[in-house]
């Protein structure tokens, strides 16, 4: 019976153990990947872009707040993949030496050489441990999204922009179960019913991507479309940008998209001096050249260590004011941009899942009650038993108080074996979880934790010491507090009556 | 043995409540016990023998009306607080049960060793030594040295009871309170227990009260008394 106690307890914090990490993992992920990929603060002002950015970047820059900080532009587009399917994907242009100081964009770089196995390929099966010269290359020309572009002769003719696409994207390359990648040969089906095997390696191909320029009204300017060589393939962990994100050269999408720097040709017209004319109409004499600056839809700030992105986004703003100040009309109003932290981003998913993290915390804090009644009744039920000894130690000597204590401290043994017992559990299942999920759904079909759900392509398998310490001191407290009635009971057991139970 | 009582009760009474009927079990009993004698209570099936016995242990306290006394070396029992009471049960009295009651989880030795680890409490700890040593004296003497891992059920009869007067003794008593001590036991080995029980009680100068409801077994005493309907009544002295 005191084993079986001590199960009740081992299971009980197992189940609010596992669940608590995995919640409180997932969320953590949540909050964490948020400063991986757009460091702690976006500057945004969507389509149509503000200009001036690298001034307002050096600004950025020269705040002692600031640790880095990157111009990016984020729109929509389309992509043919080597096999003719066509997706629809974000479009974000960045300068890849500037990303990478604000995110953690080489880390997610994932053709780059391994110097070592991963714990989960026993086999060092992983095609990264070898060939580290042409891994060393494929995360170079990731890192720049820029490809050397060769000729038929094999004379590298120029450097040209390349695209980085989310692991997940072109549907190529195959999870193994220890969470690394292999290219696949997938399977095409042609129109007329054949099939065809296609043999792909995404970083050695090419896709078409297809941009709408929208102007400053939201009006469709033209539609663009452009080859690109696949430089490499990155991996942040969060299924969605790794199932949807496409990254490309900065410049390359603002020449796309009609954002890049530019001549404009004004006409004066002698009439009405200052007034801008449409292209057509130019015809009179008095022509202006001006250069209409580059543009961005986003600046994305990282704040040095010590510094939170609340605060960070409070000294942006100040920054900000000061900029738009120099460009009066020029750049959107300081109450206008759009300044927000990866929390202000993704507010309603993080609210919903610290709620729902509570909830299931909640519950099953209330099932794990049941473990308490078990040790009641357990121990009601030894008492009963004991009822005899009980009276023989009384006969002893022994006070009320020691009896009491006797049973409180076999509860207090018994929640401390179960809360070792589901602590040693918790840690085993957290720690493996990803592996036996995989078992789960290739032997028996079942799978939990789908990643389009749940965002992110594995599952969190991080135990956190002071939640554990939390529930495995709670469990001890249960079974204590299980233990109090009977003990209860014990202590005030008539010792005449207890040496005559039968 | 000495003239002068340990203990002596006064005109005690006990009732006991079973449902809502009052049952009284002694009714103005009367003992007095002197220094290294030993008694024998003798009485029919519930005369009262064991509640008297439970009085003079401190397992139970007697009835506040009528006011009786039970007094231990001049102290009065009855005043006694829990804790004093507790203290009284563990240093000065030491009881022999007729189904001996030994825990069946604990071995041998750690059996007789229980007394003394109420007794001392977390004082055990720094004593335990000694009282691993005391009581593998006592089991030496009772003849169990070589049993002391065994459990009580890979015991006999007399075996166990020998356990349990060891595990009396441990604390050094100054009464042995034997309730049925052979009630258990065939003549024989009821016999070798008795003769141990007097043994010891030569050994250690105990005061022994035995309660029986055997005339053979009570004859072993100093003093016979005799208990009816829950009042003391003839008490002789024996000749041994």
């Amino acid at each position: 019976m005191p084993l079986l106690a001590a199960l009740a307890v081992a299971l009980c914090t197992t189940m609010v153990l596992v669940t608590w990490s995995v919640m409180g993992g997932f969320l953590d992920m949540l909050l964490d990947s948020g400063r991986n990929l757009i460091g702690d603060v976006a500057i945004t002002w969507p389509n149509s872009g503000f200009a001036y950015y690298d001034e307002l970047g050096q600004m950025l820059q020269d705040d002692e707040m600031v640790q880095a900080w990157a111009p990016m532009i984020e729109t929509f587009g389309l992509i043919s993949l080597p096999d003719g399917r066509r997706e629809t994907v974000m479009v974000k242009g960045i300068q890849g030496p500037s990303y990478a100081r604000v995110t953690n964009y080489k880390d997610t770089l994932y053709w780059q050489p391994l110097d070592k196995p991963l714990r989960t390929d026993p086999h060092s099966e992983d095609w990264r441990l070898t060939h580290h010269d042409l891994w060393e290359n494929r995360y170079e020309q990731g890192l720049s999204l820029t490809e050397p572009r060769i000729d038929r002769m094999g004379q590298l003719v120029a450097d040209e922009p390349a695209v980085v696409l989310g692991i997940e994207l072109s549907g190529f390359n195959i999870r193994k179960a220890g969470g690394w990648y292999m290219p696949g040969v997938p399977r095409k089906f042609n129109a007329d019913g054949t099939e065809e095997a296609v043999d792909v390696f995404m970083p050695n191909s090419r896709i078409t991507l297809t941009v709408l320029p929208l102007d400053d009204k939201g009006r469709n300017i033209d539609v663009t479309a452009r080859a690109f060589p696949v430089a490499n393939e990155f991996r942040t962990g969060l299924y969605d940008l790794d199932k949807n994100v496409v990254l490309i050269r900065l410049d390359a999408l603002q020449n796309m998209l009609k954002l890049h720097e530019a001549q404009r040709v004004i006409k004066v017209d002698a009439d009405m001096p200052g007034t801008e004319l449409q292209p057509e109409s130019f015809d009179q004499p008095g022509e202006v050249l001006t250069k209409d600056p580059a543009r961005v839809t986003a600046v994305i700030v990282r704040a040095v260590d010590g510094f939170d992105a609340i605060t960070l986004k409070a000294r942006c703003r100040e920054i900000y004011a000061k900029f738009e100040a120099r460009h009066q009309g020029d750049v959107p109003a300081q109450t206008a941009i759009i300044m927000s932290t990866w929390e202000d981003q993704n507010r309603t998913m993080i609210s919903a899942v610290k709620k729902e993290t509570a909830l299931v915390l909640t519950l099953f804090s209330f099932i794990s009650l049941t473990a308490v009644m078990l040790i009641v009744v357990i121990f009601w039920v030894m008492v009963a038993e004991k009822t005899r000894d009980i009276g023989v130690i009384r006969a002893l000597g022994a006070s009320k108080t020691g009896i009491a204590s006797i049973w409180l401290i076999y509860g207090l043994c018994i929640g401390l074996v179960g809360s070792a017992m589901g602590g040693i559990l918790s840690y085993t299942i957290v720690t493996n979880i990803n592996p036996i999920h995989e078992w789960m759904g290739n032997a028996l079909g079942i799978t939990i934790w789908d990643p389009s759900v749940y965002y992110f392509s594995s599952i969190p398998n991080q135990m956190d010491a002071f939640h554990a310490a939390i529930v495995l001191v709670g469990g001890v407290l249960a079974s204590v507090v299980g233990a109090a009635l009977p003990s209860l009971r014990a202590a005030n057991l008539d010792p005449v009556r207890a040496l005559r139970f039968e | 043995m000495s003239q002068s009582p340990i203990i002596h009760a006064k005109d005690i009474h006990k009732t006991y409540r079973l449902g809502r009927v009052d049952v009284p079990v002694l009714r103005g009993a009367s003992l007095s016990v002197n220094t290294g004698e030993w008694v024998s209570i003798l009485g029919a099936s519930g005369s009262g023998k064991s509640t008297l016995l439970h009085l003079l242990g401190g397992l139970d306290r007697c009835d506040r009306k009528p006011a009786g006394s039970i007094a231990f070396q001049g102290t009065e029992l009855v005043r006694l607080s829990a804790g004093a009471m507790n203290r009284y049960r563990s240093r000065s009295v030491g009881f022999v049960f007729q189904f001996y009651h030994l825990l069946p989880e604990l071995t041998v030795l750690e059996n007789v060793l229980a007394g003394a680890m109420v007794r001392h409490s977390f004082g055990y700890l720094s004593l335990k030594k000694a009282m691993v040593s005391r009581a593998g004296e006592l089991l030496e003497v009772f003849g169990l040295s070589e049993r002391l891992k065994h459990r009580p059920a890979e015991l006999s009869g007399g075996e166990r009871q020998r356990v349990a007067i060891a595990r009396a003794l441990i604390n050094e008593p100054d009464i042995l309170l034997a309730d049925e001590p052979t009630g258990n036991l065939d003549t024989l080995t009821g016999n070798a227990i008795l003769d141990e029980l007097a043994k010891v009680r030569s050994s250690r100068g105990l005061t022994l009260i035995m309660v029986t409801h055997d005339i053979a077994t009570a004859r072993r005493g100093d003093r016979l008394v005799e208990l009816i309907d829950g009042v003391v009544g003839e008490q002789s002295p024996l000749v041994t």
